[in-house]
């Protein structure tokens, strides 16, 4: 049932004008993978530095919070730019986007570091000022950190693997990959 | 009598026309030569290790592949710390030579596994990658970035920016951003070309 409303929705959003013409644009289409590309640098670079003072690599001369603060915005925006390019490259191939194994793993793990995110935030807001200016943080901060960068190491992998189509439901997938992959019986869209 | 040059602008000058040098090279007929030459250790490149197993293994060079773009986002971060410092946009209030120094070991290493993640997968795709402009303009750009962090920006930072013109200091922080976002637009478009 899930996985029929989410096909039904990519077919509404693979019927769309817009949708045909991006994926048909060569340059346009192109230049929004490469800015959702190198957006990385912008968010997941500045993500990295945060994460590496937590535990002690990066910068641990420099106070927690100065780190955190001021490189929290422009890493936002990089975020930003990031998710913007992102929905514009998923609308582009709704339908096999949709049905990616490795999309549906994405954004599963975004969602996990984004809690992640949230649950290191409000534990650092709390405790920040017993450590701010110790070279290494909280053994909890630590954990969030590396927890962090897992994540996010696991998410531009699978971000690479959605382009390779071993597990596309045009190749006929049964089982626990057809299922998780969201393929429908019958469906003459990929 | 006129002061004496630094020797760090010098250095900077000698490697400004050694760039100029390797464009010229670049886009005269003499570089067709050259890249003649180069064609047996592309084609030799494709039967190694690396080469043979990028290509039958499709997972392996992905995986490659996500290493180096995240190798990227690490020297990226490090010269957008750095560079934007410089500018004066990021963490102004952390004294320059600190970030500098600080954000030079984790450059080196984003660097280092970026290069070598090229390596692996430049093997895989050795022979289509050699008829792409577009990769010799990312080598260019490469050795650019190298040298130009190497032989000029460290070493015309090396003594503080306290004695430099401000608009030296702005100049070299744009050239580094303009170098590396080309290193990687390149890299990016070698995936859609050929």
């Amino acid at each position: 049932m899930f996985n029929q409303l989410i096909y039904d929705f990519a077919l509404w959003l693979d019927a769309g004008h817009w949708s045909t013409l991006l994926h048909e644009s060569f340059y346009m289409y192109n230049w929004i993978e490469t800015t959702h590309v190198l957006s990385l640098m912008l968010s997941l670079g500045l993500l990295f530095f945060i994460d590496l003072r937590m535990l002690g690599i990066a910068l641990p001369q420099v106070p927690a919070t100065t780190i955190a603060r001021r490189l929290q915005t422009p890493m936002l925006i990089g975020f930003g730019l990031m998710v913007t390019t992102g929905l514009l490259l998923f609308y582009a191939i709704p339908v096999r986007s949709a049905q990616s194994v490795w999309f549906r793993i994405k954004l599963l793990l975004l969602l996990v570091a984004a809690v992640n995110a949230l649950v290191f935030h409000y534990r650092m807001k709390q405790s920040v000022t017993s450590w701010d200016t110790a070279p290494l943080a909280p053994r909890n901060i630590r954990v969030g950190a590396l927890l962090s960068l897992l994540f996010w190491v696991f998410i531009v992998i699978c971000g690479r693997l959605i382009a390779y189509d071993w597990y596309d439901c045009e190749r006929g997938q049964s089982g626990f990959i057809g299922v998780f992959a969201g393929c429908i019986e019958g469906q003459t869209q990929f | 009598m006129p002061p004496m040059f630094p020797a760090s602008y010098l250095r900077s000058i000698a490697t400004v026309a050694l760039l100029v040098l390797t464009l010229l090279f670049a886009f005269s007929s003499v570089r067709l030569d050259a890249w003649g030459a180069l064609l047996p250790l592309f084609e030799w490149m494709e039967t190694t290790w690396f080469g043979v197993a990028g290509k039958t293994w499709g997972a392996v060079f992905a995986i490659v592949e996500a290493m180096h773009l995240l190798a990227m986002a690490l020297l990226g971060g490090a010269v957008l710390i750095s560079d934007g410092r410089l500018l004066g946009l990021l963490l102004r209030d952390v004294p320059v030579q600190l970030i500098l120094s600080k954000t030079h070991r984790l450059f080196v290493i984003g660097l280092f596994i970026a290069i070598a993640s090229g390596i692996f997968m430049a093997c895989g795709v050795a022979m289509k990658i050699y008829y792409l402009p577009v990769y010799w303009f990312k080598m260019l750009a490469l050795t650019a970035g190298v040298l130009f962090v190497f032989y000029i920006k460290r070493p015309l930072l090396a003594g503080g920016i306290d004695s430099l013109n401000p608009w030296v200091v702005r100049a070299v922080a744009l050239a580094s951003l303009t170098v590396w976002f080309t290193v990687a637009a390149t890299g990016r478009w070698i995936g859609f070309s050929g």
